[in-house]
């Protein structure tokens, strides 16, 4: 294993907490290296966010980082990473351990106990923490992530984003100074993100701890993170501060990496050549500013031509005024045993409609989805399908009709291949195997998907589209998606909705249950929002994101450009009031500087 | 999610002594009914543990899991009289030697069985794994082993659940009456339930390493579990039971 004595220069002052120099990893029985000739430089006390595609090497980073790689994994590993003065190749894992604490992404695998004290104390007991000092250290760590009052709760009970809050606080108690989290976010709502990186944010400014932390959602990135690092095929492309890294919004792209929406504002204004010297802007109110400054602030005051907005995007689509193909009417469902889960909902949808569905968690919206494909059964009310009653059809036969794609495709994924899986779904249809197989190959090949893989190979990301062909494949009349992009990057993402936007455009009615308001914002046609259960606002998505009421009400937080079109619209120019998309904004503050 | 093995809290007598004390009582309610001949001595030992559970404020757990022993144990003296052709003829293709022994096995297997889910339904699984470790001398490895593997459990009941339920959406027929069709339907779902279950343990032992699983001895535990004095009444039961059980 070669080692080198001197340190690599960091980019602070002093000795870095973390250090990789020229690190490389292959996985046993892998050709290509995971990550290659990475050199990473992170000083104490800092937050640093790590994005990239799916298969960039995000996760093997982390394995590196944690001791995971090369202890747990076996492989060739290349060059040094030191944590701390530690060289953790030379260390057993346990040791790397004390100065690494790792969060892992699959949080129900990360918890060794059953409820949350005892899941705190496993790691303080086994490091031989002196037992009079370890009821502190578990009261504490679980007051520094808000959870006190769970302490005594079973685990099983907790939601997702408590569970996450539990996994940390299991961290925290070690006192490890080094803290590395893999996309702990995924499977939580904005709410409960937002309150994961509150948590975070502390840890880094109270106890000057060095937290590393692995992210799909850039705007929580950019907003929370003091340093971020892109990830490219195995090496950091990118490093530096949020305006830093996000000034490289091309290259970005390229990579396939998202930007918030208020950076490819200021992005656009500089391309546009609306301001002079190059300005990134990380939050809304920054875009606000830099908006109000082009425009010049008595711009209200002046009546002026305004290039018009496209009118309010009604419900498009082929068969807008035509009948609905699904319609709920005064719904009402309660689990067993429980309170009311669903209470007096009513809802159309007609094809060529792409309907969202928002709403915190619990607030009944997959209870909503399954209604619609017929796995529940009202309690009371009537659900119809292209006419059918779902309580007096069998599911299986609903399914000829509507198609469910589930947030997590491991779910759906029961066959060898991946042309296999996709006819499958034709089959059950009762298609030919001949016919059904020809259908998938084309399918499969419209995807770029590898035909004759096994899809339990294939990422993450891969086997999501894996499912989503496997449920377009049978040209469904409705079609209901359960967080479908929850966990892709952002060409994955892309791929999906581009999908999803060429069946609703051949009259097929789209159901989406969604926490990304970015793809709500750029996809849907309706808006639907859920809150303990009910119904509480229906209709055109610019209207329902602006209606400050409803959003408070749902605990939602409208996406940036509604956000900044609305503080717009109050401090510069009405015009502003119904802009959706960065272009939007742009052209409507060409329009005021014209 | 619920299931048979969640914990139940409370602060009775049971609740409060030692794990390994609980256990105990189980076992020599296992004992008294490896021993004990009589119908009466079978039908109280059964009560008793009723009684124990509505004292442990698990009455309707325990109640539930005697209905569904019931079920199995009726089969079974049913296949017991098929067999058993000694005796006289009582009805049917029944003898009494067929019906004695029938209901003999059948009680045994409720007395048996019932207990020991009692008790685990009043007991936590982390402080029943540090107590063997401690009282027991059990290697902490082992009882690690059976925690991880009862908290599976539920965990992948649940993963089976939903698998079945975007299969059924799909088109998959789960919803048939037919069971044997229902079963041959669910064998191709074993596959993904065992690839994600693999993942899911290889991620806890990864988890479990990191958090200095291999560091840990008898004297890591914070909870101690000491025999106080509430486990005297509960082990002078666990002996008063193997006495009655071996005189009836």
């Amino acid at each position: 294993m070669p080692s080198t004595d001197h340190n690599a220069p960091g980019i602070d002052s002093g000795a870095p907490m973390v250090s990789l120099e020229r690190v490389s990893f292959t996985y046993e029985g892998e050709k290509r290296p995971a990550v290659r000739d990475l050199s990473l430089s992170i000083p104490r006390g800092d937050l640093l966010g790590i994005i990239g595609p799916s298969g960039s090497g995000k996760t093997t980073l982390a394995s590196i980082l944690s001791g995971a790689v090369p202890h747990h994994f076996a492989g060739e590993f290349r060059g040094v990473c030191r944590v701390d003065g530690l060289d953790t190749c030379q260390v057993p894992l346990t040791d790397v351990s004390r100065r690494v604490g790792s969060v892992l992404q699959d949080i129900d695998a990360q918890m060794v106990a059953a409820n949350v004290e005892d899941e705190l104390l496993f790691g303080v007991e086994n490091f031989g923490v002196a037992h009079d000092e370890i009821p502190d250290r578990v009261r504490e760590a679980l007051a520094t992530c808000g959870i006190l009052d769970l302490a005594h709760r079973d685990i099983a009970t907790l939601s997702g984003g408590q569970k996450q809050k539990v996994a940390i606080a299991a961290i925290l108690a070690l006192r490890a100074p080094v803290m590395v989290l893999d996309e702990p976010t995924a499977a939580l709502d904005p709410v409960s993100s937002r309150a994961v990186f509150d948590t975070l944010r502390e840890l880094v400014t109270r106890q000057d701890m060095t937290v590393i932390v692995i992210e799909q959602k850039i705007a929580l990135l950019s907003e929370y993170c003091d340093h971020l690092a892109v990830m490219d095929d195995g090496d950091v492309a990118l490093h530096g501060t949020p305006r830093e890294v996000l000034a490289h919004g091309d290259e970005l792209r390229r990579i396939g990496v998202d930007s918030p929406r208020v950076t490819r504002v200021s992005n656009q204004f500089v391309a546009r050549g609306l301001i002079g010297a190059p300005e990134v802007c990380l939050t809304v109110g920054e875009a606000e500013d830099l908006v109000s400054r082009v425009v010049g602030r008595d711009a209200a005051d002046r009546p002026r031509p305004v290039a018009p907005l496209r009118a309010a995007q009604g419900p498009g689509g082929p068969g807008a005024a035509s009948e609905a193909v699904l319609s709920l009417e005064h719904v009402s469902f309660t689990y067993p045993g429980n309170t009311a889960s669903l209470v007096d909902v009513s809802l159309d949808v007609r094809p060529g409609e792409l309907v969202c569905v928002i709403g915190q968690n619990g607030a009944g919206k997959t209870t909503a989805t399954k209604l619609m494909n017929g796995l529940l059964k009202p309690s009371s009310g009537r659900v119809c399908i292209t006419g059918l009653d779902t309580a007096l059809t069998r599911t299986s036969e609903i399914a000829r009709h509507v198609s469910t794609l589930f947030q997590d495709p491991d779910r759906q994924i029961c066959k060898g291949s991946v042309v296999e899986e996709v006819a499958f779904s034709l089959e059950l249809l009762g298609v030919p195997r001949d016919e059904a197989l020809r259908r998938a190959a084309d399918t499969v090949d419209h995807f770029s998907l590898p035909a004759s893989a096994a899809p339990f190979s294939l990422g993450r990301g891969q086997r999501q589209i894996v499912a989503l062909a496997s449920v377009v494949v049978t040209n469904p009349q409705v079609l209901i998606l359960d967080e479908p992009t929850s966990g892709l990057d952002y060409r994955e993402c892309m791929v999906v909705m581009d999908a999803v936007s060429a069946a609703r455009q051949q009259g097929c009615a789209v159901v989406m249950v969604c926490h990304d308001m970015e793809v709500v914002s750029d996809f849907a046609t309706r808006l639907v929002v859920m809150a303990d259960g009910r119904v509480i606002a229906d209709g055109d998505v610019a209207d329902v994101f602006a209606d400050e009421r409803v959003m408070r009400a749902a605990s939602v937080r409208p996406p940036e450009i509604a956000r900044l079109a609305r503080r717009l619209s109050e401090r510069v120019s009405p015009a502003y009031g119904r802009a959706r998309e960065v272009a939007d904004v742009v052209l409507v503050t060409e329009g005021l500087v014209a | 999610m619920s299931s048979v093995l969640d914990y139940s809290g409370g602060t009775t007598l049971l609740h409060r002594c030692n794990p390994i004390s609980k256990m105990a009582l189980a076992v020599a309610f296992c004992v008294a009914t490896f021993f004990a001949d009589s119908y009466l001595a079978l039908v109280g030992l059964i009560a008793l543990v009723v009684l124990l559970g509505v004292y442990a404020g698990v009455a309707r757990r325990v109640l539930a899991m005697l209905g569904a022993f019931l079920v199995l144990a009726c089969f079974m003296t049913l296949v017991q009289t098929l067999i058993v052709r000694s005796g006289d003829h009582v009805v049917l293709w029944v003898t009494s030697d067929g019906l004695a022994l029938g209901t003999h096995v059948a009680l045994r297997l409720v007395a048996f069985a019932l207990p020991l889910m009692t008790m685990l339904a009043i007991t936590r699984f982390s402080d029943l794994a540090n107590a063997a470790c401690e009282v027991l001398r059990l290697p902490y490895r082992y009882a690690f082993t059976l925690t991880t593997a009862l908290r599976f459990v539920p965990i992948f009941t649940d993963q089976m659940e939903r698998i079945m339920e975007a299969q059924t959406a799909r088109g998959v027929e789960f919803d048939t009456r037919n069971p044997i069709r229902k079963l041959m339907l669910m064998l191709p779902l074993i596959a993904p339930l065992l690839i994600s279950s693999v993942g899911k343990a290889d991620d806890t032992a990864l988890a479990a390493e990191e958090r200095g699983f291999y560091l840990r001895t008898r004297d890591s535990s914070l909870k101690r579990y000491p025999f106080r004095p509430v486990d005297v009444p509960v082990l002078c039961l666990a002996v008063a039971l193997v006495v009655v059980g071996v005189l009836f």
